[in-house]
């Protein structure tokens, strides 16, 4: 299926995706050096390459999603948690405190900024993670089904680590979140995405070790899990701190934070799986010569 | 031109011997590069203030908008 038989006409230049992946590799054509290079690049580096690039990438496109769609919502939370303050400043010093504390360190323009650079460097150290658990699921064979495999494991990472947790512990705009309260929050979130993740291994095991049942059967079985695992998350306390927030902005707000996220994962999808069909593609036309 | 032959076998040995070895080094890459992600990801999502002393607020305020969008505990 994905080897095409026009692989050969269309075999990549020497500049193309070995060279690309492997900087160090000699680009002639000399044909040892392009035989030697797929060898040289193993399976688990070649992953890394392509989980940097895909997470990168990903990162990139949610960030900039958000900044153009995500940010004018963010000013909007800010300024009216500014009023909100102003409002209660004579009884509640700590409020004000808060928002001056939000406008000390960097400007609005410079968060903005900071919201692109987060999300691409999360993208990368997403990319490196999931290359490395993509290289431990798939080890027996890592080149295989390059396509499908990337959309798979993507989809799974998604639930595991963007929409669960999401469903669970829902995203705020700036202005919700009590610092007194953060780090009971964070090892909430936390466990979230660990219950997740480990629920979404458990999914997986279930699905291949019910391989010798009919397909539905391994299917409703590993769907089953995964909504298991999803009420799961339920014996987790709830978010203490109050969102007072204004509803129709708190909806947006939250309906473009899980876009972001299926932003992400989709284009780290795409990249992740094209990647790889093109290294396959590149290491079958080496070795044909 | 018996050299020719000879340096294409070198080639396809050292690539032998590389790929037959690197198995180890490359998991330990990969380990090296799982600490630096989580780091990365620490950093970005969970600092407080407490990452490194000298950041003090700078990396959880300058990842602010980030933290919120992505759905990430913030103050």
């Amino acid at each position: 299926m994905t080897a095409s038989p026009h692989h050969a006409s269309s075999s990549p230049s020497p500049t193309s995706p070995t060279a690309h992946l492997s900087p160090t590799a000699p680009a002639g054509p000399d044909p040892a050096a392009s035989a030697a290079s797929p060898a040289a690049l193993s399976p688990v580096l070649s992953l890394l390459g392509r989980g940097l690039a895909a997470g990168g990438l990903g990162g990139l496109a949610a960030g900039l999603f958000s900044l153009l769609l995500a940010e004018p919502l963010m000013d909007r939370a800010i300024r009216a948690e500014e009023a909100r303050s102003q409002a209660h400043a004579h009884d509640d010093a700590a409020a004000a405190n808060a928002v001056q504390h939000h406008e000390e360190l960097f400007s609005r323009s410079t968060q903005h900024a900071g919201l692109v650079v987060a999300l691409v460097v999360a993208g990368l150290a997403i990319g490196v993670l999931c290359a490395v658990a993509y290289a431990l699921v798939h080890r027996r064979d890592p080149r295989a089904a390059p396509w499908p495999r990337a959309l798979a494991f993507s989809a799974a990472a998604f639930l595991a680590v963007s929409l669960f947790p999401a469903l669970r512990y829902p995203a705020n705009p700036p202005g919700v979140g009590d610092s007194g309260t953060v780090g009971d929050r964070q090892a909430m979130w936390l466990a979230a995405v660990v219950i997740g993740v480990l629920g979404m291994f458990l999914v997986w095991q279930v699905y291949v070790r019910l391989a010798v049942r009919p397909q539905p059967v391994r299917q409703l079985a590993a769907a089953g899990t995964a909504v298991a695992v999803l009420a799961l998350l339920w014996t987790l306390p709830d978010n203490p701190d109050p969102v007072p927030v204004d509803a129709s902005l708190l909806w947006d707000f939250r309906v473009l934070s899980l876009a972001s996220h299926v932003l992400l994962w989709a284009v780290f999808a795409a990249v992740f799986g094209g990647l790889g069909l093109r290294a396959l593609r590149g290491g079958a036309a080496a070795r044909e010569g | 031109m018996s050299a020719a032959p000879a340096h294409t076998a070198s080639h396809t040995d050292t690539a032998a011997i590389r790929s037959a070895t690197l198995g180890t080094r490359d998991w330990l890459l990969a380990a090296g590069a799982v600490i630096l992600a989580l780091i990365a990801l620490y950093a970005v999502f969970m600092d407080n203030g407490s990452l490194v002393s000298a950041t003090g607020d700078y990396l959880h305020e300058f990842a602010h908008d980030g933290r919120h969008l992505f759905g990430a505990p913030c103050h």
